[in-house]
Order: C-alpha cells, then structure tokens, then sequence
C-alpha cells in the first residue's frame, strides 16, 4: 500500500500531468495523420523523455500511444486509409459505414470501445504482471536464455510474411548489438579502431532510422498524394454507443482478451490484435454476410483488441524485460539506458514505479474520452495539414533526437545508415519489428547465453536441468521444428499482413 | 527497389561471411572455452543458413520473378526519385556541415530546400522554417541543453 501511495505521489504532480496532457494531444495528432505509426510516436517522444525523470517518460510513452491507437481510427473513417496500421483490418468497413451516413455511431464506438478494450487490457496487468514476476524471482541464466530464446521465436512467428525473413532480420538485429564492447570479456568487437563505436550501436539513433527515417523515405515519394476528407458533418458521436454494447457486449469481451493475449506475445502488437479480433468476429458472427457493408460487429472486437494489446504487451515487458511489441522494444530500451533493467526484481525495489504505470495506464485510458472527442471534432482540421509541409519538419526532428542521444554527428550517422536499411528490408518484406528485438534484447540475450555456457561448459544437458529452464526449452526447440516442418512443406505461416 | 530473394541471400551470405572472418582476429581467453567470437560466429552461420535457403527456395519455387531487380514505378519519375535522394543528399550535407555551420543555418536551409522542393508556396515555406527551426532550436538547446552546433551564430547565442 505504502508503494501504491508513494506511485500516486510520483505521478500526481502538475509537471507529470502536464507531460501526460501534452503527450496525449501529440499522440492524437500523429495517430490521425495517417503514414505516422503509434511505433513512430513513440521513436520520435524517447529523445524527448530521455531526459526526463522514468515517471513522465513512461507517462509520455503510455498516453501517447493509447491516445495514437485510437486515433488511427479518424482517417480510416474519414478518408479510408487508417491512421497507424493498427486500424488498417478494419478501415473498410469504417469507411463503409461513413458513406452510409454513420460517421457519428462509427467515430463513437471507436471511442468508447478503445476506451474500455485499454481499460481490460490495465486490469490484466495490473492482475497478471505481479503474480508473474513472483515466480520470475526464482529464475537463472538457463531460464532467461530460454525466455529470450522463446521471445524472440514468438516474434518471428507472429509478425513475419515469411518466416525464413523473419529470422534473418532477427539475427541482422544480434548481430548488429555485437559492435561495441563485448558483455561478457570487454573485449571491442568490429569498432575498427573507432572510439565512438566502442560503445556500440546506440539503440534510440538506430531506432528513430528504421522506424521513423524509413518511413519517411516512404512518404517523400508520394508526399503530393493527400485523400480527400469525407463532407460530413458530426454531430454527437455518443448517441447509439449504449445500444452498441448492449448488443455486442461479449464481441467486446472477447476482443479485449484477444487483444492482451496477443499483445502480450513477444513481437506481435496492436496491429495483428485488431486483424485475428476481426477475422474471429466474423467466423463466429451470426450474420457474417453483413460484413464488408458497413457493419459495426467487427469492429467492437478490433477496436477494442488493438487498444487492450497495448497493456498486454507491458505484462512481458515489466516482469521479463521481454518486450510483447514493438513499442514495449522501445520502452525496454528507455528503461536500460536509465539504469532500470525491467525484470523481476523491479517489482521488489521499486514497486513505486511498476504502480506508477498502472496508475498513468488507467489515467490514459480516462483522458482518451475527452482528448479522442476533442480529435474527432478537429477530425477534418487535423487531417488537413499539408504532408509536404509535415515531412521535412519530421525529418530535422529525427535528426536532432538522433544527434541529442550522442552529442555528436555519430548519432545521425547510425539513423542515417539504419534508416535506409530499415527502408531497403521492408521493400524486400523482411520484417522490422524482429531486428529490433534482436538489438534490444542482444545484450542479455548474449550474456545469459555466455553464462549458461561456461557454467554448462559447453554441455547442452546443463540447459534442461532446471524444470522451468526445460519446460521453456522444449517449448522453443518445439516451435522451431514447427516453422522448419512449415517451411519444408512450403506453407505460409501468415497470420495477417502485418507491419508494427 | 527490389532485389529477388536469391540477391538477398548472395548479399546475407558475403556480409555474415565478412563477419565471421573479422572474428578470426578476436583473443581467445587462457582457461575458458568460449570468448568474444563464439557469439558472432553463431549469429553468422545462422544468417548464411538463412541466405541459402532464402537461394533455394527462390530456386524451387514455380512464380519466381526473372528480373533480378525490379524498379519501383517511382523511381521512373524524375520528381519522386528526387525527393527520395534530396531528402538523403541533405541529411549528408548536415552531417558535413552542421558543426562549422551550426545548427540554426543548416536547418533553415534543410527545410526551405524541402519545403520548396515538395511544391510549397516560397512565402510559407521561409515563414514555417524559420519558425520550425526557432522552435526545435528553443526546445533542444534551450529546454533539453542538447548542445547543438552554433557555428556561425555562435557570438550571438
């Protein structure tokens, strides 16, 4: 109790909450703008928070990211492209019902359901993650090799068009942590005489080049193609939400749930959530011919999946230190740097700050009621500031973020080289999401790997002795024969088209 | 751009190969079995397994494109190739210049060149860089005391 007291204290303060407003308006305006991802959010607010105190950082991260999510939902109304690839499964059938004159009902329902989908996707938290970490307490290096092993397999399994890419990308990411000073002897591993990447490939410039630099390549090529907002008034986006939930409160249900459990795998986020939520809503539908006319049915799952997912994607993230997306990826590393290495034991020395997030989750979710009214009001005007004006401006912010992590061009070096990596993987369709893991969790990846390796000098039993650390083992090796026996017989493990 | 995937692989075999021959030159430890190159070397045979099936699943499979790249329709448009190497060609001239320079200059002049080249009008374009710049210099330098380059402004900073 004395920690819970002690969290509201840390987050109750007018600087926090000033942060926690101004986060909110920035994550509606850039979740609205569609080609701007919550992922992109997040990348271009961490050299923000990076100097801020952990509370408003992850305040700043949280609220900005709930508030992105739901607000992918406006343009995809509004001018059918959905603002973050969170809302893309269902933008059809939004735009659908805007054309048949139901703007309002769609914009509200989008409201109200991610409102309630992020406030389920909270209380699992708040439910699962201390339980978790109680039991995490007990692990050594085999179950955290094991755990990161099964992490970073979850997340080629889910993201990936082509698992065999998925891979790749993945150890494109480990092997770019191995620049810089190895963990376990100190010794400078492919530096090339460079003092500056002694200290290895900094994790925020690289971050801001394949999530936000590429992207912005991709925008500069068709900056003159901006749609056409749908002429409609609005008018009061709540009447009928009542209605809405009456009728479909188990599609809300089952759409929150869906939302955690996939937002908690490693590597699969808001997006994949809102896809599997959708296409399970219409399965088992009783009127599934409707779908595709404009029907509201479907998208109560996925509105609420996207947004409980990204509570579900914390749960990982705070007992582990694996993270469930590829925000959580970004946060884990904010966390790193600021000497809170997320694991088990936080929740023993500072459990102040585990109730810190709960309580700015909760606070989150409440404040998306007002602020998502206030953008759906402003729907048309936010959608109207030109991307040609918008893109340039982005791009100096990416570069001075980058340059402010090192205090030197170096730092926009690595965005500019990350970037157009980042720009050429996913022209080849090799997923981002998995070499970002693979840069953030490399380090604790390599070093229990190490670990367990000298203690178990080089014998491969010492790996499954403990039950956990076999448990966890046998579930990896299994999915591994899995994607090999999948990707012998030639078929797609394809969940969805995704791109977190 | 789009490369087939048996590039992709040739490309992921020859880097992982170039990794694992830096690693020739890495110390081994006296007394320990496992040093600085163990760790590298796996990730590098990992990435030449994922080459090569990458090669040969290009090769067993019955709707492989013939062109080994193949152009994005953009890259026929003079205007949109453009944007694509302006926005890289100016990220490298701030990287160049911005020390000497410092920051203020270079962004003004990073922006207006975008501004204008993506078709905004002159007025606004001069108007929103220089607010755009006083803004994010404000911000960073003054607000975060991120040292940014002041080069030729430095006097009057």
């Amino acid at each position: 109790m004395d920690a819970f007291v002690a969290a509201a204290g840390l987050v109750f303060q007018f600087k926090v909450l000033w942060v926690i407003c101004a986060s909110a308006a920035f994550g509606i305006f850039v979740g609205a703008m569609p080609g701007l991802t919550a992922t992109m959010a997040t990348a271009l607010l961490v050299p923000v928070t990076f100097f801020m105190d952990p509370v408003p950082a992850l305040g700043a991260i949280v609220t900005a990211t709930a508030m992105a999510i739901f607000a992918g939902d406006i343009p995809a109304a509004m001018l059918r492209i959905p603002g973050t690839p969170a809302s893309a499964a269902y933008t059809d059938e939004s735009y659908a019902m805007s054309k048949k004159g139901e703007l309002d009902l769609n914009l509200g329902v989008n409201l109200v359901f991610s409102v309630l989908g992020g406030m389920i996707g909270v209380v699992i938290l708040v439910l699962c993650a201390p339980a978790l970490a109680e039991a995490a307490l007990q692990f050594s290096s085999y179950e955290y090799f094991w755990l990161a092993a099964l992490g970073l397999t979850c997340a080629i399994f889910m993201t990936a068009e082509d698992p065999l890419k998925g891979v790749a990308s993945l150890l494109f990411g480990l092997a770019i942590n191995t620049i810089g000073i190895d963990p376990a002897a100190g010794f400078p591993r492919f530096t090339f005489g460079s003092v500056e990447m002694l200290q290895g490939i900094s994790f925020i410039p690289a971050m801001i080049g394949m999530f936000a630099l590429s992207e912005l390549l991709r925008g500069a090529v068709s900056v003159d193609q901006q749609g056409a907002v749908l002429a409609q008034k609005i008018g009061n986006v709540f009447v009928g939400v009542w209605g809405v939930f009456k009728k479909y409160w188990f599609n809300f249900l089952r759409g929150s749930a869906i939302g955690v459990v996939i937002g908690a795998l490693p590597g699969a986020g808001a997006d994949i959530a809102a896809w599997i939520s959708f296409a399970v809503s219409k399965k088992f539908s009783k009127e599934p011919e409707k779908f595709g006319t404009g029907h509201i049915e479907g998208i109560v799952d996925a509105t609420s999946a996207n947004n409980s997912a990204l509570g579900g994607a914390w749960i990982p993230a705070l007992v582990f230190g694996i993270p469930g997306d590829s925000i959580t990826a970004i946060v884990i590393g904010v966390l790193y740097m600021k000497g809170m290495n997320p694991g088990p034991s936080v929740f023993l020395q500072n459990p102040q700050f585990i109730y810190a997030v709960f309580i700015i989750f909760v606070l989150a979710n409440i404040l998306m009621l007002p602020f998502g009214w206030l953008a759906i009001k402003s729907g048309k005007q936010i959608l109207r500031v030109p991307r040609n004006v918008l893109l340039p401006v982005i791009l100096i912010f990416c570069v001075v973020g980058a340059y402010a992590m090192t205090n030197s061009v170096f730092g926009i070096w690595i965005m500019l080289i990350m970037g157009v990596i980042g720009w050429l993987m996913e022209e080849h369709h090799f997923p981002i999401a998995p070499a970002i893991l693979g840069l953030v969790l490399g380090e604790m990846f390599e070093q229990n790997f190490m670990t367990s390796m000298i203690k178990a000098d080089g014998n491969a039993l010492f790996f499954f002795q403990r039950p956990i650390a076999a448990t966890l083992g046998v579930v990896t090796l299994a999915i591994w024969a899995t994607m090999i026996w999948r990707g012998v017989k030639g078929r797609k493990a394809t969940l969805a088209p995704s791109d977190a | 751009m789009r490369a087939n995937d048996a590039i992709c692989g040739i490309v992921l075999i020859a880097l992982s190969a170039l990794m694992i021959a830096l690693t020739a030159s890495f110390p081994d430890f006296p007394g320990q079995k496992y040093g600085p190159a163990l760790f590298p070397r796996v990730l590098g045979a990992g990435l030449i397994l994922c080459g090569g099936l990458l090669i040969w699943k290009h090769y067993a499979s019955t709707q492989r494109s013939a062109r080994w790249v193949a152009l994005a329709p953009w890259t026929r448009e003079p205007w949109r190739l453009g944007s694509f190497v302006l926005m890289l060609a100016l990220l490298l001239l701030y990287i160049g210049a911005s020390e000497k320079v410092g920051f203020i200059p270079i962004a003004l002049v990073f922006l207006v060149v975008l501004f204008l080249w993506f078709g905004v009008r002159p007025l606004v374009a001069i108007i929103t860089a220089l607010i755009a710049t006083i803004a994010i210099h404000e911000f960073f330098a003054t607000l975060l005391r991120v040292p940014l380059p002041r080069g030729w402004l430095d006097q009057f900073l």
